[in-house]
């Protein structure tokens, strides 16, 4: 090699060493989280909720913990998303781009079980972490993902809080039917539920599915309403489940108890019925406002407490979001705990390493205002945390269930439409 | 058991065919006398939907109310997008149009979410029920109905007993034909055009008065799809025959889903969905002009 062709490589890779050494300054000078959101479309109320919840714990990392601690320094959190518009086609896209071109440290599945499963081969391809807020379906956590970490419960656990309940209350009604969106997430939720409930010496009067983006149920429910249930479990989704509740009252189907997934839990699901339709319905919840998480009981269990009190973390949402009226769901919590999981697990290992994060997500147990965080470190299932169930009550969404987390007594057998 | 049923849904469905005929009948009368395929036409029932929403939250009015407001607001947007977008069209190539449409429909979508934001909305107009032995009915269901036949009605003596309805059947018997006759088709079409959009924002409101809830901008893609369905098996150009497979259609819709029932390990309701696109099928393969087509 002569000598002008050294000074030409040595020269290059001066100026390669510099931008890696500008890179690595960079990186350690915020860590930034990726989020393929959904703003608009289907799951646009879920998304809003979650975007709320991410950027109030967000808040609460950079403002009161001070910054991540990463080898000895506080370093801040950034949060990059964009929408999905609640799309497949959107969340493989963005999380490509949120990987490649905006280089995050860290990528948050859009909401939903199916958009969640989209999303995961992308960031499986790239060695990201990817950690699931909205995506309950068991089957995502049985492909062999090895960076997907789920915080929230899984779907097959939905209704086995429920049926506990309602044995617990009424052991002799026996009937029960399940109708619900032929979707990934409810599918996986009634498989549960019918297994529960056959432990439980239910018997299932009606099984049956309906599509996706359905705008009437009248033949589905009027066959339902054939079979004399007593117990109703259906829904799949925000939109399907308020056309559940309306058409189930149009028709009069009144039954003991009805309970909507993903959909009696929402704040404004009471008022876009309009009002006293909603009375007595129940709702499976990862969080409800008013569980009692805190400090003192994580010492109790062992467990670390991380993160903001459940008041702190209402106003820190309502502040990220400029609205003051609105009350966070479980859909924001768990997107919220999802953000100190993460944390959590960055400043247990002192490390940004794809792999040393997972690993060190899979060993995490900690409480937080969401209540405990544990998966199983193999398949990133989430395994620690309970569910609760609410009950609309007098417009107000109230915990029912269990007993020792209950703000309320469940009005049973539930009001009439 | 399964007779009544059968006897229950079916009358569910009528009803609802109702509906659909109305919302179809916009879709038809547009194409069949500038020929533009409406792509945006759902969005545009998401228009009416919103109208009897907001008439019934914010200012407490009845639907009935709405009615009137959405046809004026919706021949205003008929107007608008006419002077503004469709008059470009007419002799434009189809994929023009079709695009142009599609987006005039996102247009909407994206106008009602900056208004009403992107959450599903509902409301109770709680006017009682009907018990019958086979099922119960909604009394604003009938009231829908009621007023979709009643709208249907009138439209036909306005085709065949006025003036302008015979000017614009002449323009979608034959175009030339009319303008030699001293018809100002350009005006028909203009006025077709804000009829056709009028209609189809007046049965956003008979649409909410049957199914009250899940309002919100992108409602309207899944009525696109079903207007498109009920209006080739009508016809495509014919808006009485599209009402009347609007009322095909809710029947078949609801109906099928009892018989599917009957089979043993099979999910009735995507059958149920599916039916209707293979009767359109066959009947494309038989009858290409649709039901009351010429």
């Amino acid at each position: 090699m002569s000598r002008k062709y050294f000074k030409i490589l040595l020269s290059l890779m001066v100026v390669f060493g510099f931008f890696v050494s500008i890179n690595a300054f960079a990186a350690a000078d915020k860590i930034v989280i990726g989020h393929s959101a959904c703003l608009s479309g289907k799951y646009a109320k879920a998304g809003e909720q979650a975007i709320g919840g991410i950027k109030a714990c967000i808040d609460w990392v950079n403002n009161v913990h001070g910054g991540v601690l990463i080898a000895g320094k506080r370093v801040p959190l950034d949060y990059k998303y964009y929408d999905c518009e609640s799309k497949k086609e959107g969340v493989t896209s963005l999380i490509e781009r949120l990987i490649t071109v905006d280089k995050v440290n860290v990528v948050f599945a859009p909401y939903s079980s199916g958009l969640t499963l989209s999303g995961a081969p992308v960031a499986e391809r790239y060695g990201m972490v990817y950690m699931d807020h909205g995506g309950a379906s068991d089957r995502i956590f049985q492909q062999g993902f090895q960076y997907a970490v789920q915080t929230i419960g899984p779907g097959t656990r939905y209704h086995v809080g429920t049926l506990d309940m309602l044995d617990h209350v009424d052991p002799a009604a026996k009937n029960v039917a399940l109708a619900y969106e032929d979707s990934e997430f409810a599918r996986m939720t009634m498989t549960g539920a019918e297994k529960h409930a056959n432990k439980l010496g239910k018997k299932i009067v009606f099984k049956r599915t309906y599509p996706t983006g359905v705008t009437d149920l009248t033949p589905l429910l009027s066959d339902m309403k054939a079979k004399k249930p007593e117990i109703v479990l259906g829904g799949g989704h925000y939109e399907d489940g308020q056309l559940f509740a309306r058409q189930m009252s149009d028709l009069d189907i009144n039954v003991k108890a009805l309970s909507l997934i993903a959909s009696a839990t929402l704040p404004a699901f009471y008022g876009a019925l309009g009002g006293t339709i909603a009375e007595g319905i129940l709702g499976p919840s990862h969080w409800e406002y008013g569980v009692t998480f805190s400090p003192e009981g994580a010492m109790k269990v062992g467990l670390e407490w991380i993160g903001p009190s459940q008041d702190e973390f209402v106003s820190l949402f309502k502040k990220s979001l400029g609205k003051e009226d609105m009350i966070p769901d479980y859909h924001a919590a768990e997107a919220g705990a999802q953000v100190l999981a993460y944390v959590k697990a960055v400043e247990n290992i002192n490390s940004l390493d794809q792999d040393k994060v997972r690993a060190a997500l899979g060993k995490l147990k900690f409480m937080s205002f969401y209540g405990g965080w544990d998966i199983d470190d193999a398949t990133g299932l989430q395994i620690g945390h309970s569910m609760v169930d609410m009950q609309w009550q007098n417009g107000k969404r109230v915990i029912v269930w269990p007993l020792e987390a209950a703000r309320g007594k469940l009005v049973y057998p539930k009001p009439k439409f | 058991m399964v007779f009544t049923l059968l006897a229950g849904n079916l009358i569910q469905g009528l009803l609802l065919g109702g509906v659909y005929g109305l919302a179809t009948m916009g879709l038809s009368l547009i194409f069949g006398v500038i020929n533009v395929v409406n792509v945006g036409h759902g969005q545009f029932i998401m228009v009416g939907a919103f109208v009897a929403l907001t008439m019934f939250t914010a200012l407490g009015l009845s639907p009935l109310v709405a009615i009137p407001v959405a046809l004026i607001i919706g021949m205003a947007l008929g107007f608008l997008f006419f002077y503004t977008v469709i008059h470009r069209l007419i002799k434009a190539p189809e994929l023009t149009s079709l695009l142009a449409t599609f987006a005039m429909g996102i247009l909407l979508e994206e106008v009602a979410k900056l208004i009403f934001g992107a959450d599903f909305r509902g409301y109770n107009w709680g006017l009682g029920k009907i018990t019958l032995a086979i099922t119960t009915i909604q009394m604003s269901k009938v009231y829908a109905f009621i007023g979709s036949v009643v709208i249907a009605l009138f439209l036909y003596l306005w085709f065949t007993k006025t003036r302008l309805g015979t000017a614009i059947r002449s323009v979608i018997e034959d175009n030339e034909g009319a303008q030699v006759c001293g018809v100002n088709v350009g005006w028909i079409y203009a006025l077709s055009f804000a009829i056709g959009i009028g209609l189809t924002v007046m049965s956003g409101v008979l649409l909410t008065m049957f199914i009250p809830v899940g309002i919100n901008p992108y409602m309207g893609g899944v009525y696109t799809l079903k207007a498109f369905v009920i209006a080739v098996l009508g016809g495509l150009t014919s808006p009485y025959g599209a009402f009347f497979a609007g009322l095909i259609f809710g029947l078949i819709e609801n109906g099928s889903y009892t018989l599917f029932a009957l089979i043993p390990g099979v999910a009735p309701f995507p059958l149920t969905v599916s039916l209707a696109f293979w009767i359109l099928f066959f009947l494309l393969l038989v009858k290409p002009t649709g039901l009351l087509g010429k």
